[in-house]
């Protein structure tokens, strides 16, 4: 049987033979990775008829920026004030299940409203985090979100170069377990 | 009788620096026997071969849960049953290892199912590396074992990514993702375990982190971050029916992080179907008198001797042996015993000359790969010694 092995030869196979004479603590101690977080998120959104958008480009930055290019060819930043407002009102339409974001089957393919969009970026969902429990929650809002993208591929782009460098948010919850006492036994969890 | 060699028992100090510190009891004995279990190679492939059919009908017995609801009979917490069914669905929730306990196999003894510790398995260190020192120490260099549990663990940690037998596409098909190892405070026997799994991870060709699991912050949205690092796969030694029953918001933010699949966690949430001893019943359910299985219920047995054991139990806590007059004839107090029970038949354990039972425990990473024994008393507790093995 393959498995039935001598020391002599299974040591040169892998990394046994060097931690059986060394021992693990040789190989610790490696110097912790630290890597630069971005904060917030530069978003382009496209008017691509009238009153409908789309995300045209996300990525991460340490100050979170929403641009607008509207049909007429303007191209502008929105002020904070409209970012509340946008999320205030998206807010009121998922309460009475008017918001695309939460129905079953939306009509989105030209675009959403600007809410709409706005909150379906990952931008969106930093602003307005204090509703994000009526939206993660919401399995239509996963699946219509990537309808806010204006095509798939900035979508998943921009998934993979958050899911590299979210931010810090109050969201995240530790120390779990952090009263544990150690049981102190021989054979921890070596069942009964 | 089973055949023991000895050996001159390993020096305190070479274990320690090997990061093997639990080696002496809390009495002052020694952890580990200095003797061998001697074993011949029909008896390692008869070990082998049943391991890997146990596996597959316990893979049987997980889906008949699944698909029959029968989450509430085997005794799993209600906020787990999500979490299991998502990991249960997907390759990408690839079990890691874990150890069957198995009766006789040698001594002439048929080898019986005692159970399966799918989730939370230790003994992994004296498995993989202890044993080996014990040859290496001795001048045995040359006598073998069935102990491919190391090199196993590296491959099976490969297939993490690619998800099949073949682990040749590990370094083109790995993205980076970054990799955490985690134990709770205070428990050094935990903690060197996880820091073995992850050396062997790194050995793998992983970035790996250590971090205790009061100091990782979780978010079902995001993910999983310790030093605001993003870990996409993450082990834990915490069993879950801990996580169900002590930190209930853990259980739910886990549950939707793997939802959202904003991280991998092993072992997946599904072993906790295989670890409950509720699917040993199952198991004779599905595969009545299959002769690695022992009879088991949820009931007391009819007049016949046997062991009654908590679904979740650890370290022979709260396990009791019953005779075949229904009366108690050995039992290991525990803080089990609210829990459910079942109800195994009972069946001997090869002994040596001083009267000691030895058990088996098989090590299952993708097939079965690694053989150690624990001896003790009839219920083998938190004071059982590891003894080695040498295949003749």
């Amino acid at each position: 049987m393959k498995y039935i092995k001598k020391l002599s030869t299974i040591t040169a196979a892998t990394g046994l033979g060097a931690l059986l004479v060394t021992g693990m603590t040789g190989c610790e101690n490696r110097t912790q990775q630290t890597q630069q977080q971005a904060k917030g998120a530069f978003v382009i959104i496209e008017e691509t008829a009238p009153g409908k958008y789309k995300i045209k480009d996300e990525f991460p930055a340490d100050e979170t920026r929403i641009v607008l290019k509207q049909l007429d060819g303007v191209e502008r930043v929105l002020t904070k004030e409209e970012m509340d407002k946008l999320v205030k009102e998206e807010e009121a339409k998922i309460d009475n299940g008017t918001s695309p974001l939460t129905q079953q089957n939306p009509e989105v393919s030209q675009g959403m409203g600007l809410g709409s969009v706005l909150l379906s970026s990952i931008a969106g969902a930093m602003i307005g985090s204090y509703i994000g429990n009526k939206l993660f929650g919401n399995q239509n809002y996963q699946n219509n979100r990537k309808a806010g993208y204006k095509s798939p591929s900035t979508y998943s782009r921009s998934q993979k170069s958050f899911s590299k460098s979210r931010a810090k948010s109050t969201s995240k919850r530790s120390g779990f377990f952090g009263n544990k006492k150690s049981s102190g036994k021989k054979g921890g969890f070596f069942g009964g | 009788m089973l055949s023991l060699q000895k050996t001159k028992a390993l020096d305190t100090d070479y274990l320690e620096s090997l990061g093997f510190v639990w080696h002496t009891d809390t009495d002052e004995t020694s952890y580990i026997s200095n003797e061998l279990v001697v074993i011949s190679e029909a008896e390692a492939e008869a070990y082998y071969e049943a391991t890997n059919t146990l596996y597959d009908m316990y893979v049987e017995a997980a889906e008949h849960v699944v698909e029959n609801n029968l989450f509430h009979e085997i005794g799993i917490p209600f906020n787990l049953i999500d979490a299991i069914k998502e990991s249960w669905e997907n390759d990408v929730h690839w079990h890691l290892y874990g150890r069957f306990d198995l009766a006789g196999g040698i001594d002439g003894k048929a080898i019986k199912l005692l159970e399966f510790n799918a989730d939370t398995p230790t003994a992994l260190f004296e498995t993989a590396i202890v044993q080996w020192a014990m040859l290496k120490q001795n001048g045995l260099e040359e006598e073998s074992q069935f102990n491919a549990l190391y090199e196993s663990l590296v491959d099976n940690f490969k297939r993490l990514v690619t998800l099949e037998e073949d682990v040749s596409t590990f370094e083109e098909r790995y993205d980076g993702w970054n990799f955490l190892f985690t134990s709770v405070r205070g428990n050094s026997e935990e903690e060197n375990t996880v820091r073995l799994l992850q050396h062997i991870a790194t050995e793998a060709g992983f970035n790996t982190e250590f971090a205790y699991i009061d100091d990782i912050e979780f978010s079902a949205e995001e993910g999983i971050f310790y030093n605001d690092v993003n870990y996409e796969l993450w082990f834990k030694l915490i069993p879950w029916e801990d996580i169900a029953l002590e930190e209930s918001d853990l259980a739910m933010l886990l549950s939707h992080i793997i939802k959202n699949q904003k991280a991998i966690i092993f072992n997946p949430a599904y072993t906790l179907l295989f670890q409950s001893k509720g699917l040993l019943k199952v198991l004779w359910d599905l595969y009545p008198n299959h002769p690695l299985l022992l009879e088991t219920s949820f009931e007391p047995l009819d007049a016949q001797k046997q062991v009654e054991k908590p679904i979740f139990g650890r370290e022979g806590g709260s396990v009791t042996i019953i005779n075949e007059n229904n009366h108690k004839v050995e039992s290991v107090e525990g803080d089990y015993d609210s829990h459910k029970m079942v109800y195994q038949a009972y069946t001997e354990l090869p002994t040596d000359a001083e009267g000691q039972c030895y058990q088996a425990g098989v090590f299952y990473a993708y097939e079965a790969c690694g053989l150690g024994f624990r001896k003790g008393g009839k219920i083998l507790d938190n004071m059982s010694k590891f003894v080695g093995h040498v295949v003749k």
